[in-house]
């Protein structure tokens, strides 16, 4: 009898010890962040933020965007045909969304005092940059896309409670005017040693733009043009930016921050998509992925003849190789590659160079267009913008009148307008911006008829809007017309 | 809410735990009651007349406790006590007892006049005697209920692969074995009856000596006792949470009674590459590539005839030199030897075995090598008649590097890859240039920004270190005759150091001056599981309960450093601090597993049994609101062969009908993935320079309602024997259903999320097995074969309201399909079956006789045909259709054994029916102007229009020929039928030739064994497949992605030669 007791307390201590060593089902998370416990500091908002720009750098990223990918349909570009198809773009939709919702998250920590006690004035920078990005993003959306999901901070969680509306472009402009505005009155003019941050002069040019894009297609609301004349010479008067008066200097390292550029995409130079050889010729060595619409080119080669900007933007030629000669036969985009980085960072695939969202060139023909438009016919201050980008093309001084390169006198309203638009085609060439005149100027007939004929039944007024991802379309019940939502 | 259910539930462990306490409690009762109900028997027979008493002992004149001593055609009987005594009253006309006991024959005895009866018992050699492993205890094979297939581990032994996952192709019916590459020491994906799952895992859990979670490929073959694979839920719902995918049960090799033996084997063979793609020589290369640049005639002002890219001098010197063959550059014939070593033996109280093994293994692909060293001990201790203890413990080091190759290395840029691209790179290129320096792709034709393959495989430096230890103790305690209680730890940890670097001559390394990463990290699982085994025979009934509680942790850490910027880049990676850009990342995750769980089994007469088995597990990772799910089961069989209207037709000897159903779950998601998560690693370089800005990004949303997959499973079987057991027969259907489905859900991207992990969507599975063995013949000459195929079902019942969900198939560089845009290769659709592939049909090339059709859809003659589907006209996105299966009809083995005095010869044919794989390497080896496929020498022109490759068609003759009318043929992306082919085949897996050496022959040289044998693995195999094997599956990590073959790693063909020997 003995020895059962002795199994019988063998057993007890052993169930004994399963009782007592339960382990806790309930999940400690090490090494972990959840919303619940991040947008605590400063510096927390500012890698949310910064987190924001490393989504749009995905679709937006160079090389890998322009050449291949989501603004390859404009006239420019080879192998652009001005017809968006099913599908199109999509990435842009997503990573911009996505950078929304980190921006949101911000603003909603902003909003719950999650941040409360820190520095007045950094909070407000903090949160100036937050509505500046966030306007920047919906800016993007609203003019490939159309009407759109509005998320703001207040928005209560998508995921849980579905949106199923698009609110109308004239209401997501709204929100635009305002976060930028908003941004206007909380950034500062410079940033130090983080050049690649949005400052003030950033969101008075990106809010000029958008008054303009409001005054043409597709909201037409000409008011506007009066707000983006003034927003433009806000901008101009403050003297923080300037024009580089050489040509071939814009694009050099030492003026990726200023004084022309005013916000630009940056990246490292190891990021793999922006290998600088998808931009240049065989002949170069390079992979010849992105190059330039032959006919697009010859039109710009036959209006300004000698045009030294034309050899500071294109690859007319290598080592007195002519373009005609090379393999590919056609030109290239210097924008990307030498001189404006090194031999040796093109030797070893790398590139730091920039692509500019906003330079101060295309202020000043914002400026430019508004002026002409607001007052009904192109006035003195219209002309002296417009000639001034003419004059640096030619490397004159900008503010010496030059009857060869000037722009002719006495053009009426349309006139001039069609010529602002044809500059900002030279000089904004392969900057991502030539899609969003397309649009808002409706060119896609004329330039069908101009450099794709084979293509004109294809090319319809349905091509002025990508089409939303094909799920996405399905939950909001809506897509853009002229696409399909299929398998 | 939630923190009430937890309350709730920690009140039910309590409740399960006193029914514990109080059942080992109440041992002594137990005892009392026993020795009462057995007094009540020979009260009952208090009327017969006489007593009969005796022992039961096995052949060792051991004691066998338990023993069933039973009267002859009746019920009435006793059990043997713990000395193995017994004592029985019978009937004065009494002639026979029988005397049973589990894995022993079955004896009758002749009483005669004896009242004193000793009986020696001996162990039951036939395989329905056999005792198996079931999960938490052992059961005679005869007794049941369920579907468990059982292999030898002898028969693993001799695989080349030194992989046991491997050794299980073609053993078992319904179980699938892929080895998706062949990379050395690479993965093995193991499917029973196919697949449930869509986003978790469907590879089964691996139990090794009860510890469960183990890795089946790291074991060495030769320690391998027997492995059981347990299939329907009634065998398996007692693994929970963790059993849907099925169950194999591994048992070690452990010591027995005896003098020490020592055995030695020696292995030695090469490896070589199977087949080779057939690609083109230099000079028909280069005139490839001029005739296709001759038809890029770009339409600017004028037409512009582009000039070519070679010389005709240049391709006269091609046609001589015949150029680089870039296959024989990265494969090479390749060595593979083991040694092994073991010594085992024992007294009556103590049993020990100590196992060494040695791999190393070259694999055919440069610069890639697998070793394994493993030493696995352990002992057994008898400390009294009723506790006994033993320990194990299994140390196991590999190493492996394999260059990256294929798509998977996601840390490496796509384009410098080698399997897939080296047989890209035209042999118009010479692997090195005129300084001796890895040649760089030219432009002007095929991928100038590539990277030059043999750089690529050969330069890497990567080394991976695992070293695994398994160390695992039990403690049993017999507390009452029939009840015994094991207390079993163990734990498994793998802390791994993976070492890469790539220098200034890979891809990668030029472009960052030299990077790597230095990685390691630590695995631990600890189990601890408490199993209370209660066995009663009473008369006919036999009962075995069994209660378990058991808790499961499973941690794992790591931490990644990145650096790259090397000054000197030979130190690489051990010299981090010359780095210049050096990037961390860490991480930590646990999981915790607390369950509960008993099995009743019950047997009447030996005719009628059945088992029941319930489970709760309570899991860490499932969300807030579902962390406890419960799994039943239950079975039943009946065997046919004990009724008499059977056993007098004296054809079965054995005839069982089983049923089962069950539910088991799969919890194969990460900790945390119920939780919202904001991540690291999202940088951007504010700066302007290299030095990025830390950002962080929401990249996950919470889900608190996030809980198992459950898996319902029915089976209904029947096993046959006949002539003696000369030919048996297993037949098993089955039907799974498997619903909330862990899955992805995908959201609208505005949400800031494409997907959200969910309990969505419903599977079903049906499927058939059937094997069929046999002993032909028997004597001098013996022949044994085994025969078994299967084949399921799989489809998607519901998707949670979806109508598909798409799978990426490419990482999209260059070959012209991916999930975005909607231009996946599988998708998964309600109604649909898993592995369907969508695609446009092609028939062939326009004949010059068609030139009008073709016209219709603005085709050239020369132009691929394509079928359109809704004949509208238009060939679009309307015209996708199913162009391929990827799931086979039905897999087979068919494993035969012949013997004849010392020689023994083995093989094993293995194969599958009418799967298809989409071949995605051909799409750039076939297209024009960089591909190397000699079917571009079979392209269409006027005078070879009987061919499915389309011609070179010159881009001004095609716009000038439909001007002004809009394109009819809109075939966006590579999704062609072209691409699929059919990857049924049948294979020479592995045939063995063995001597074994007459024991006259080996005593004279002091050996107690000697055994020779020679082994081909992947002898021969049929099929129509033009990749380098049919037996891929490059996207291994999803079954719905199965039937794609892009740069897998190919499977080699094997010569080996053995010896074996014992002292």
């Amino acid at each position: 009898m003995k020895k059962n007791f002795i199994k019988f307390y063998l057993g007890l201590f052993a169930i004994a010890g399963v009782a007592f060593s339960c382990q806790d089902l309930d999940e400690k998370p090490e090494g972990f962040v959840n919303p619940g416990n991040f947008y605590a500091t400063i510096a927390q908002g500012e890698a949310a933020l910064t987190g924001s720009m490393e989504a749009l750098w995905n679709a937006w990223g160079p090389g890998y965007s322009y050449g291949y990918g989501n603004f390859i349909q404009d006239d420019q570009l080879l192998d652009g045909d001005l017809n968006i198809g099913n599908g199109f773009g999509g990435d842009l939709w997503s990573q911009h969304y996505l950078a929304i919702n980190n921006i949101n998250g911000v603003l909603r920590g902003i909003k719950k005092g999650s941040l409360a006690g820190v520095d007045e004035a950094e909070l407000a920078q903090l949160a100036g940059q937050a509505h500046y990005l966030r306007a920047y993003n919906y800016f993007a959306l609203v003019r490939l896309f159309g009407d759109l999901p509005l998320i703001t901070e207040d928005t209560p969680d998508p995921v849980v409670t579905p949106i199923k509306t698009r609110t109308p472009v004239a209401d997501v402009y709204a929100l635009i005017e305002s976060d930028f505005l908003f941004a206007i009155d909380n950034l500062p003019t410079s940033w130090g040693g983080e050049p690649g941050k949005p400052t003030k002069g950033a969101a008075q040019a990106l809010l000029a733009k958008a008054y303009l894009t409001m005054a043409t297609a597709p909201l037409n609301k000409t008011e506007n043009y009066a707000k983006a004349r003034d927003m433009a010479k806000a901008l101009m008067d403050a003297g923080t930016y300037s024009l580089v008066p050489k040509v071939g200097d814009v694009f050099m390292p030492e003026n990726k921050f200023g004084p022309e550029n005013i916000w630009s995409f940056v990246s490292t130079s190891d990021d793999v998509t922006t290998d600088p050889q998808i931009w240049t010729p065989e002949i170069m060595d390079g992979w010849g992925d992105a190059s330039i619409d032959v006919l697009w080119a010859e039109n710009w080669l036959d209006k300004r003849p000698d045009e030294p900007r034309q050899d500071a933007y294109l690859i007319l030629e290598y080592d007195g190789t002519p373009w005609e000669e090379f393999t590919e036969q056609r030109p290239f985009i210097r924008k990307y590659v030498m001189p404006y980085i090194t031999d040796d960072q093109y030797n070893n695939l790398q590139s730091t160079s920039i692509t500019p969202i906003i330079r101060y060139a295309d202020v000043v023909l914002i400026y430019a267009e508004a002026e002409n438009m607001a007052a009904g016919g192109p006035t003195p201050a219209a002309y002296d913008a417009l000639n001034s980008i003419r004059r640096r093309a030619y490397d004159l001084p900008l503010n010496v009148a030059n009857v060869t390169v000037d722009l002719a006198l006495g053009l009426s309203k349309e006139a001039f307008d069609k010529a602002v638009i044809e500059e900002r085609d030279f000089e904004l060439c392969l900057e991502y911006d030539r899609w969003f005149d397309i649009i808002r100027k409706r060119l896609l007939n004329e330039l069908a008829t101009k450099y794709h004929p084979e293509n004109i039944g294809n090319v319809t007024d349905d091509d002025y809007l990508y089409p939303i991802p094909d799920f996405d379309a399905k939950i909001l019940g809506s897509q853009n017309p002229g696409y399909t939502t299929e398998n | 809410m939630n923190k009430h259910l937890l309350k709730k539930n920690s009140r039910a462990y309590c409740c399960m735990l006193i029914c514990l306490l109080s059942v080992t409690g109440s041992a002594t009762t137990v005892l009392a009651t026993e020795a009462r109900l057995v007094n009540h028997v020979s009260a009952k027979a208090a009327r017969f007349d006489k007593v009969i008493s005796g022992r039961v002992v096995d052949e060792n004149n051991q004691a066998l406790p338990g023993s069933n001593v039973v009267i002859k055609g009746t019920t009435v009987g006793t059990t043997a006590d713990a000395d193995g005594k017994f004592s029985l009253s019978v009937p004065d006309d009494t002639q026979t007892l029988v005397v049973t006991y589990i894995g022993y024959a079955v004896q009758e005895i002749t009483i005669g006049n004896r009242t004193e009866i000793n009986i020696s018992l001996q162990p039951d050699l036939s395989t329905l005697n056999e005792v198996i492993v079931v999960g938490y205890g052992e059961q005679r094979k005869s007794d049941l209920t369920g579907s468990i297939t059982s292999v030898k581990g002898e028969d693993l032994a001799q695989l080349p692969t030194q992989k046991v996952g491997e050794a299980l192709q073609g053993r078992a019916a319904g179980v699938m074995v892929l080895s998706p590459s062949g990379q050395p020491g690479g993965p093995t994906t193991i499917r029973i009856r196919g697949m449930n799952s869509i986003n978790g895992s469907n590879q089964p859990l691996i139990v090794i000596d009860g510890l469960q979670g183990g890795d089946i490929n790291s074991l060495n073959p030769n320690d391998v006792e027997s492995m059981e694979i347990l299939k329907d839920a009634s065998a398996t719902a007692i693994y929970g949470s963790q059993g849907a995918n099925g169950v194999i049960l591994i048992t070690t090799k452990r010591g027995k009674k005896g003098a020490p033996t020592i055995n030695y084997t020696y292995t030695v063979g090469v490896q070589q590459l199977r087949k080779k793609l057939d690609l083109m020589d230099a000079g028909d290369f280069a005139r490839s590539i001029n005739d296709n640049k001759a038809t890029l005639n770009q339409p600017g002002s004028d037409v512009i005839v582009p000039t070519p890219v070679f010389t005709d001098a240049q391709i006269a010197q091609y046609d001589k030199s015949k150029g680089t063959d870039w296959q024989n550059e990265i494969y090479r014939t390749a060595p593979i030897q083991t040694h092994q070593l073991s010594i085992s033996g024992g007294s009556d109280n103590v049993q020990y075995l100590v196992s060494t093994g040695y791999l190393n293994q070259k694999g055919i692909l440069i610069n890639s090598a697998f070793q394994r060293f493993s030493l696995r001990a352990n002992v057994n201790v008898d400390i009294t008649k009723w506790a006994k203890f033993g320990v194990s413990w299994a140390g196991i080091k590999e190493k492996g590097n394999t260059p990256p190759f294929g798509e998977g290395a996601s840390d490496i840029d796509p384009l410098g890859q080698v399997v897939s691209l080296a047989p890209r790179w035209g042999a118009v290129i010479p692997v090195y240039d005129e300084l001796g320096n890895y040649s760089r792709h030219p432009s002007g034709f095929g991928e100038p920004n590539s990277w030059n393959p043999v750089a690529s495989g050969r330069e890497p430096f990567i080394e991976n270190n695992t070293m695994r230890n398994n160390l695992n103790l039990y403690l049993d305690f017999k507390i009452a005759k029939g009840l015994t209680f094991r207390v079993t730890g163990g734990a498994v940890t793998a802390n791994r150091d993976n070492y890469r670097y790539l220098n200034q001559k890979t891809l990668d390394g030029f472009k960052k001056s030299g990077t790597g990463y230095v990685n390691a990290s630590e695995y631990a699982r600890y189990q601890n599981s408490n199993i209370l085994t209660y066995d009663k025979h009473l008369g006919q009934h036999h009962f075995t309960v069994t209660a378990v509680a058991e808790q499961q942790v499973e941690i794992n850490r790591g931490s990644t450093t990145n650096a790259s910027g090397f000054l000197v880049d030979g130190a690489g990676i051990f010299d981090l601090g010359g780095a210049t850009t050096l990037t961390a990342s860490s991480l930590s995750t646990k999981r915790v597993i607390n369950s509960y769980l008993g099995r009743v089994n019950y047997s009447f007469g030996e005719k009628y049994l059945l088992t029941a088995s319930y489970r709760a597990d309570g899991s860490s990772v499932f969300g807030a609101n579902n962390k406890w799910g419960y799994f039943p089961s239950v079975s039943a069989a009946w065997k046919l062969s004990e009724e008499s209207f059977i056993r007098d037709l004296g054809v079965f000897s054995d005839l069982k009908v089983r049923g089962s159903w069950g539910i088991t779950g799969n919890q194969s998601i990460s900790p945390y993935a119920t939780l919202a998560q904001i991540a690291s690693g999202y940088n951007y370089p504010y700066t302007g320079g290299d030095v990025t800005d830390i950002g962080f990004s929401i990249i996950r949303a919470a889900n608190p309602n996030l809980k198992w997959e459950s898996t319902t499973q029915s089976d209904l079987g029947l096993d046959m024997g006949l002539f003696n057991g000369r030919l048996t027969a297993t037949f098993d259907y089955y039907v799974r259903t498997t619903k909330d489905l862990l899955m992805s859900r995908q959201l609208p991207t505005y949400t800031g999320f494409s997907s959200i992990i969910d309990n969505v969507g419903k599977t079903q599975n049906k499927g058939l097995e059937l094997t069929i063995g046999g002993d032909p013949l028997v004597g001098d000459f013996k022949w044994n074969t085994s025969f078994n195929i299967s084949g399921y079902r799989a489809h998607v019942v519901d998707l949670g309201g979806l109508e598909q969900l798409p799978f990426r198939t490419t990482t999209g560089a260059g070959y012209g399909f991916s999930t975005n845009n909607n231009t996946a290769l599988l998708y998964l659709k309600p109604g649909h079956e898993f592995g369907e592939m969508t695609g446009w049909i092609s028939e062939g090339t326009w004949k010059s006789s068609e030139a009008d059709e073709a016209a219709k859809y603005a085709q050239l003659p020369g132009d691929i045909k394509y079928k359109d589907v809704n004949k509208d006209g238009f060939i679009n996105r309307q015209d996708l259709t199913i162009i391929g299966h990827a799931v086979p009809n039905f897999i087979f083995g068919f494993n035969n054994r012949f013997s004849y005095k010392g020689f023994d010869l083995n093989f094993l044919i293995t194969g599958t029916q009418g799967n298809d794989l989409f071949n995605v390497n051909r799409i750039r080896l076939e297209r024009p102007g960089e591909g190397t496929s000699t079917a571009l020498l079979d392209r269409w022109t006027p005078d070879n229009q009987n061919t499915d490759v389309p011609a070179f068609i010159s881009q001004s003759t095609r716009k000038s020929s439909f001007v002004g009318v809009p394109a009819k043929v809109s075939v966006t992306d590579t999704r062609v039928s072209r691409w699929v082919e059919d990857a049924s085949y049948v294979r020479l897996k592995n045939i063995t030739l063995a001597y074994t050496f007459p024991g006259m022959t080996t005593s004279k040289l002091g050996v107690k064994r000697l055994r020779t044998y020679v082994t081909a693995a992947n002898l021969f195999t049929i099929t129509k497949y033009t990749g380098y094997d049919p037996e891929v599956s490059s996207f291994n990590s999803s079954d719905a992605r199965l039937g794609v073959d892009f740069g897998s790693y190919p499977t080699s063909r094997s010569f080996i030669f053995g010896i074996d020997l014992s002292f």
